[in-house]
């Protein structure tokens, strides 16, 4: 179902493409990624500097003072996102078979579920009425994952290159197709 | 002057054929990998920095700032030996286009406007003070500007370049 899904969207999105013939000019690709580099700068910046404030650097600063950052980095974020979703409705075969793009979305969600837990969790006992200027322990851990998070999907991000998807050889039985399927095999089904 | 000569000797090593050439991951994409993750968090900070003196976050203390230099100049150190370790890769790639020098450039201005913020408002005797003077507010700017420009300039590099190898 998944494989018919990633079809169905590669196919879809070459079809339809509201953007590839502004990526494809000849600075239209440059320039989106140069923004999604500086929007990885601010994420990092701020997300991550409220990170490593929670697992104890400058833990003179109040926590909620720092949490004010959090904005920028969801910016930051929005950013990425949009740069991002360029690249995807220009090439779409070239991220949705890509094992590494497969990695990346997942730890996005991981950082992604990983907040929601924090905003669900441990907000109100470090922005409660006694705030500590140590975050709790889980609020720590929390924040490790967030860091481990985002690092991994920079990884995956600059691995997309290097696992560009080739044409598919044979029966597909992972779980996410990795390959671009045959167009003849597109069809047949 | 001719560098052609200094190139092909540079290419010709075994590190420079081994970061090009490895099938390795751990050769030209963990290099990149690392120089992008570096990148992050030097330049990340150094905005968070500029935002903080522009007014963002007005609660936090600048000086308590300070607490995160090291971070910085972790993350330049580990961007300077993965940068030259690109280099030796595809060294005529970057020493032949003009857009590589100005990427240094932007770099180097960077780092002393980030070196010259920090001496005005990391000092303890700056006490309770929360918003920075309107010199260290342009500086801050500068220092934004610059950022952008090192980061769109190194981004720029896989597109400006005229000649990726000595021979070619």
């Amino acid at each position: 179902m998944l494989h018919d899904l990633q079809v169905w969207l590669v196919t879809n999105i070459i079809a339809h493409s509201p953007v590839a013939h502004m990526m494809r000019t000849a600075w239209g690709w440059p320039i989106a990624e140069s923004i999604h580099f500086l929007g990885l700068c601010l994420l990092i910046g701020c997300i991550g500097t409220f990170d490593l404030r929670l697992l104890g650097i400058a833990k003179r600063v109040p926590i909620a003072a720092m949490h004010r950052l959090i904005p920028w980095g969801i910016l930051g974020f929005v950013i990425n996102a949009s740069s991002g979703l360029m690249f995807l409705l220009t090439e779409p075969d070239q991220y949705i078979y890509n094992p590494s793009f497969h990695f990346k979305f997942l730890f996005i969600a991981i950082a992604g579920l990983n907040a929601g837990t924090f905003y669900l969790s441990s907000y109100r006992q470090i922005f409660g009425a006694n705030p500590s200027l140590d975050a709790p322990l889980r609020a720590k851990l929390i924040a490790a994952i967030s860091l481990s998070a985002w690092v991994l999907v920079i990884i995956c991000g600059r691995m997309l290159t290097f696992y560009r998807p080739a044409p598919c050889i044979g029966q597909q039985t992972s779980l996410l197709l990795t390959c671009a399927p045959a167009p003849e095999k597109r069809t047949s089904h | 002057m001719n560098i052609d000569p200094f190139l092909l000797w540079l290419e010709s090593t075994a590190l420079s054929q081994w970061i090009v050439g490895s099938p390795s991951m751990f050769a030209f994409p963990a290099i990149l990998a690392v120089h992008a993750i570096g990148m992050g968090f030097a330049v990340g900070i150094c905005l968070a920095l500029d935002l903080r003196i522009l007014g963002v976050a007005p609660g936090v203390r600048i000086a308590e700032m300070r607490r995160f230099v090291p971070i910085v100049w972790i993350a330049f150190w580990i961007n300077a030996i993965s940068g030259v370790l690109l280099l030796i890769g595809y060294p005529t790639k970057a020493l032949t286009n003009p857009v590589f020098y100005l990427k240094l450039l932007l770099i180097g201005v960077g780092l002393w406007l980030f070196s010259r913020i920090g001496r005005r408002v990391f000092d303890e005797t700056a006490g309770e003070q929360r918003a920075a003077s309107p010199i260290v507010q342009r500086l801050a700017i500068l220092s934004l500007a610059c950022w952008v420009g090192a980061v769109t300039a190194g981004r720029l590099l896989a597109y400006t370049y005229h000649r990726l190898t000595a021979l070619g």
